[in-house]
């Protein structure tokens, strides 16, 4: 599904070289839950945003489905993001001036459907993570863990056979970080694959792999 | 993706609501300077109906002297006219044509009144202003001594007054002078190209009755100033204690047009700069706004936003919200034609109407161009990065 062939990734500042991955050969296959453990500025986030076509690796080949996407077009790599992947942030990154449902249906608007199916698909993605009755509210208006589970409906809504999921638990509580857990690993049950950066031994021992970095390389 | 963005924005109207406002100034800014320029040119192209080049407008101002006036300005428009350099030359009254000076009066046929401008004048007056006689005749001899007072009418007045009826041999108003209609000219535009056409009527004063306080000359193109101030010598020799007073219809027209282009002129510029202000405003706003959303910028490229989507996006915004403003605008500007504010004709109003719609859109999609494919340049890893 995702596979990874000696990627390197470089950031450069004008003072500062900083080599966030170095050498990372990973192959993740379809409906695998992998998890990703590292201490923090180690490349976990780099690492999904290369997996997520986010972010262009400095040397390596990414592969999605079998396709080298390393000259596709911006516009080629949108629709590949929109279709086959799905985001989940740390910080939830919603959109605060859209209600919750508005939110879910984002993903369908960069893809050609009517206002109807939209609406259906975002009810069915909310009702998934158990939130269909917050669907008028606005995200001020929700705790941290409803937060998420809106931003886990909108990665769901388009149906991507990949969900890339960045310290999902990170900003919550444990309670409401097991309950996304649950809600991940459902999904991972329906066929998704998932790689989820998480600092949680105990979450990450609930996965199919650990994946372990440090300074960049794949330890483990 | 249009309802999504109405939306957004509708959720932060508070907002917008300086950007809103903003344009709906701007709209009406515009909608006004182009009214006025369109109707300043629709004027312009209507042509005024005589000749100007080489006329001059002469003041008989005869001062404290009060004796055998009607015979001293009959000697002085006979010198007058004497001259080789001379064409033409007719009596008049100080309303001449550019001048400061109106005289006007109330028509009426069969119910219809009108106000016209009136120029008392004389046999001569079309040969000096170079005025085509479209139906009937000008004056003549034997009108002198005719029952009726004869007048002749611009077309506008003849269309104002008769709609498309012949206006020859129309008799206006009643009493025991009424007047009745000989003949009919083109246009008459006494106040210079700007102004709208108004309708004139012209009447026969008898020069030996009639004491006429000016007169127009029409002179040989190349004549110079050594003449005019020969004339003017003599002129004052005949009339002693008159104050004589000569005038260029050229120059009187040029002060006259420019009653109407300096405020266009002052209006276009400081609208100019109201502009370039909103201008500079909107391209603040927007960068700072592409600023603050950085993350949703991220975030949509993530969910399958490609760059120039992202610029689309942004550009579609501002478009939506130039159109709320100029819907709000569009309430205020059909007032003036629909309560005839400022007497312009619709036709007016309509293309100054669409020329400020074009103009507001297109000052908007150059402020968003540049904000918005900035926005796209943003790396979607960068901005999503979190520490
Ligand atoms: N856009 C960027 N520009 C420069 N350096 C970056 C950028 N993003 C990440 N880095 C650096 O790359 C390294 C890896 O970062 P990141 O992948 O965010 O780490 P993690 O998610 O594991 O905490 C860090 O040293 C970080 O400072
Ligand atoms: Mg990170």
């Amino acid at each position: 599904m995702i596979k990874l062939t000696a990627i390197e990734k470089v950031y450069r500042t004008s003072t500062i070289e900083t080599l966030a991955l170095d050498n990372i050969n990973l192959e993740i296959p379809k409906g695998e839950f992998v998890s990703i453990m590292g201490p923090s500025g180690c490349g976990k986030s780099t690492l999904l945003n290369v997996m997520g076509l986010l972010d262009n690796p400095s040397k390596g080949a990414v592969e999605i489905d079998g396709m080298e996407i390393s000259r596709y077009s911006d516009k080629k790599l949108a629709r590949l993001r929109n279709q086959k992947i799905g985001f989940i942030f740390q910080s939830f990154h919603l959109i605060n001036d859209l209600s919750v449902l508005d939110n879910v249906e984002i993903p369908l608007l960069y893809r050609t459907s009517t206002g109807r199916s939209r609406r259906e698909l975002a009810k069915e993605a909310l009702e998934k993570v158990g939130l269909s009755n917050r669907m008028k509210h606005f995200p001020s208006q929700l705790s941290g863990g409803q937060k998420q589970r809106v931003a886990i409906a909108r990665a769901i809504v388009g149906k991507p056979e990949i969900i890339l999921a960045d310290e999902p638990t990170g900003n919550l509580d444990s309670v409401m970080g097991a309950e996304i857990l649950n809600i991940l690993l459902q999904l991972n049950q329906e066929g998704a694959t998932i790689a989820m950066v998480t600092h949680d031994e105990q979450m990450a021992r609930k996965t199919n792999r650990l994946i372990r970095l440090f300074d960049g390389r794949q330890v483990s | 993706m249009t309802k999504h963005l109405l939306k957004l924005i509708w959720n932060k109207k508070r907002r917008h609501g300086l950007v809103i406002a903003e344009i709906l100034v701007s709209f009406l800014v515009l909608f006004g300077l182009f009214s006025l320029v369109l109707y300043n040119g629709q004027n312009y192209r209507q042509p005024l109906g005589f000749r100007y080049q080489n006329t001059w407008a002469l003041n008989l101002n005869s001062g404290s002297d009060t004796a055998a006036l009607i015979g001293k300005v009959n000697q002085i428009v006979g010198k007058i006219r004497s001259y080789p350099e001379v064409m033409a030359a007719s009596l008049t009254e100080s309303n001449t044509p550019f001048s400061m000076n109106t005289s006007n009066r109330t028509m009426e046929y069969e119910g219809v009144e009108i106000v016209s401008d009136v120029f008392f004048t004389d046999f001569d007056y079309p040969k000096v202003l170079d005025i085509n006689i479209l139906q009937g005749r000008w004056f003549q001899k034997s009108d002198l001594t005719s029952t009726y007072r004869p007048v002749v009418l611009n077309q506008e007045a003849a269309l104002r007054l008769f709609g498309a009826e012949n206006p020859l041999g129309k008799v206006l108003g009643s009493g025991e002078n009424p007047n009745r209609v000989v003949g009919v000219i083109g246009n008459f535009k006494s106040r210079g190209e700007y102004t709208p056409l108004e309708p004139a009527a012209f009447e026969l004063g008898n020069p030996q009755e009639h004491r006429f306080s000016a007169c127009l000359i029409q002179v040989k193109p190349g004549v110079t100033a050594e003449f005019e101030a020969r004339m003017m010598k003599d002129l004052g020799a005949m009339a002693k204690g008159w104050n004589l007073e000569l005038s260029y219809l050229a120059n009187q027209r040029k002060s006259k047009n420019q009653i109407a282009t300096v405020p266009a002129l002052i209006f276009a510029v400081i609208c100019g700069f109201l502009l370039l202000n909103v201008a500079l405003g909107l391209f603040g706003v927007l960068n700072l706004n592409i600023n603050k959303r950085r993350d949703e910028i991220g975030l949509r490229r993530a969910l399958g936003a490609s760059a120039t989507g992202i610029t689309r996006q942004f550009v579609a915004e501002m478009w939506l919200l130039t159109a709320i403003g100029v819907a709000i605008g569009l309430i205020f500007a059909v007032q003036f034609p629909i309560l005839h504010i400022f007497d312009l004709p619709t036709s007016v109003y309509t293309a100054a109407l669409f020329l400020a719609l074009a103009s507001i859109y297109a000052l908007v999609t150059v402020c968003a161009l540049y904000p918005s494919s900035q926005a796209a340049k943003i790396q979607p890893a960068t901005a999503l990065h979190e520490e």
